[in-house]
């Protein structure tokens, strides 16, 4: 299928470490469909994006991109602290993908950007601002946009919600669960939030650290299915049943971790 | 309090210390001819500078400082500039400037003075090239400086982007790094003075450093105050040139975060 993304048997050890962070991870990526990472502090789920992103080489396992367009690797990257340049404006900083590409921005350029902000309840006036003039919600759905614009085969997004307070992080969060339906992009998002990650997420991957591994894979399904509204599922007896199954599935690994940590000493 | 009276105490505030060390200084002279000659005054200096002003020495020699020291304010910061953000581009020549850059920034400019002279005359070239000199230190410094502070997630950006190092150091190194640059102009302008004036000072026919030479070897204290005004007159006007810059070249600085 064009647009998806398989990861093989990703194995990351950092160098001169003896220990692996990653131990033989494999998982698909499908267009439209938002994959969701939790697990507890130092499971390797950061690695795993940056590993994808190919801002680190796996020690053994690869990445393969099966893009119809055969342009290759593109990859929209969403940080938790967004990184915007303060030099730039807004309409500055959406086209530094295209500039460094080394494209110039067509005619259909602008009206796509003014679509983006339309669907993300931002006005044109924007454009002209620079970051450090927009509110932390602001900035973060410009830098959705900016990843948008770079036209990516998979959106990698670490957090991307943690920063912000709780109404804009509902809004944000319905507002980029439209977007991945409508655009038909694939995600794959980290969380320490199992909420957010069964609210937004299609599929919950659950890790444990030392190694890091993916120990459960949890289908949501909610009934409604793609017009889900993130901020209202979270009332459905569905969610609340999501949630005990994938908190007691980090709890138990962790009681067992406890409990063989004590037997050990 | 009204608006205005608040301004009003806060300026009189802001120039109560020169006022009172001007009281204390003409009435420690006042009346005491033999002081006056060692110390000068208020008074003198201020009729001094008049009569200098009108008679056009002190622009003359005004002119002649700021050119050398503006002209060695360019050269140097811009140089030095482009050295600390090209050390960016090149790690391995950084590697090996450092120990170099270190053991220039640790010679005082006044001991490469006689130096400078001997080599390009006691013109206003050699000066400027002291004005230069002391300022390409701290230029490359703070350039490289700015380089190696960059923000960690705009690098990450430009890695997920693809950018080429070249993409990079244009799109990010080099605006990041800006902020360190206009700093180093702020440190610059008072050492390229400074070297413009050890220059003069040491040999030279005109610059105000010369005047000061003149002056002070006849106990002129007058003249010798009425130099130091205008060099203080042109840091001033260098300074405020500096911050005009500032604002155009860091506009973005100024926007205040809406939370």
């Amino acid at each position: 299928m064009p647009g998806r993304i398989e990861i093989e048997r990703i194995s990351y050890r950092y160098p001169g470490e003896t220990r692996f962070v990653l131990k033989d991870i494999s998982l698909k990526l499908e267009p439209g469909r938002v994959v969701c990472l939790v697990g507890p502090s130092g499971c390797g789920k950061t690695t795993l994006l940056n590993i994808v992103a190919n801002l680190l080489a796996p020690e053994c396992g690869n990445v393969r991109f099966h893009d119809g367009s055969g342009e290759g690797r593109r990859i929209g990257y969403i940080f938790q602290f967004d990184a915007l340049l303060p030099w730039r404006n807004v309409h500055g900083n959406i086209r530094l993908g295209l500039e460094i590409a080394g494209r110039k921005p067509d005619d259909t350029f602008d009206e796509k950007v003014i679509t983006y902000l339309k669907s993300f309840n931002l006005d044109e006036t924007i454009l002209h601002q620079y970051p450090s003039q927009l509110s932390g919600g602001m900035r973060q759905r410009v830098a959705i946009i900016q990843s948008l614009m770079y036209q990516p085969n998979v959106l990698l997004l670490d957090e991307p919600f943690a920063a912000l307070d709780f109404y804009t992080k509902l809004t944000l969060e319905r507002e980029f669960w439209n977007l991945i339906k409508t655009e038909n992009k694939a995600a794959l998002l980290v969380t320490h939030d199992i909420d957010e990650a069964i609210a937004i997420g299609d599929r919950v991957l659950v890790m444990e650290a030392n190694p890091g591994a993916i120990i459960a894979d949890y289908e949501i399904r909610f009934d409604g299915g793609v017009g889900r509204d993130p901020a209202e599922v979270r009332g459905l007896p569905d969610f609340a049943h999501y949630f005990d199954q994938i908190w007691k599935t980090m709890g138990l690994r962790r009681n067992d971790r406890v409990l063989k940590d004590a037997v050990l000493a | 309090m009204p608006c205005w009276l608040r301004r009003t105490i806060g300026f009189t505030l802001y120039l109560a210390p020169l006022a009172v060390l001007l009281t204390a200084w003409q009435l420690a002279t006042q009346g005491a001819p033999e002081r006056q000659f060692i110390f000068s005054s208020p008074l003198q200096v201020g009729q001094t500078f008049y009569d200098l002003l009108l008679s056009g020495e002190l622009l003359r020699h005004s002119a002649v400082t700021s050119f050398e020291t503006f002209v060695g304010f360019v050269i140097g910061t811009s140089t030095g500039a482009v050295i600390g953000l090209s050390l960016w581009y090149y790690p391995s020549a950084a590697r090996i400037a450092r120990p170099y850059v270190v053991a220039i920034g640790a010679v005082p400019v006044f001991a490469l003075a006689p130096v400078i002279i001997v080599w390009f005359g006691i013109g206003v070239f050699s000066k400027v090239m002291m004005a230069a000199l002391s300022t390409v230190v701290v230029a490359v410094v703070q350039a490289y400086e700015g380089t190696m502070s960059v923000e960690k997630r705009f690098l990450r950006l430009m890695d997920v982007m693809g950018a080429s190092r070249a993409q990079t150091f244009r799109k990010v190194i080099v605006p990041s790094a800006l902020v360190w640059v206009v700093n180093s102009m702020k440190l610059n302008i008072g050492l390229a003075l400074l070297g413009a004036f050890i220059g003069e000072f040491i040999s030279a026919e005109r610059g105000l450093g010369y005047l000061i030479v003149r002056a002070s070897g006849l106990f002129d204290m007058a003249t010798v105050f009425s130099a130091i005004i205008m060099l203080t007159v042109i840091a001033l006007v260098l300074t405020r040139g500096v911050e005009w810059l500032e604002r155009r070249v860091l506009g973005w600085r100024n926007n205040n975060g809406a939370g």
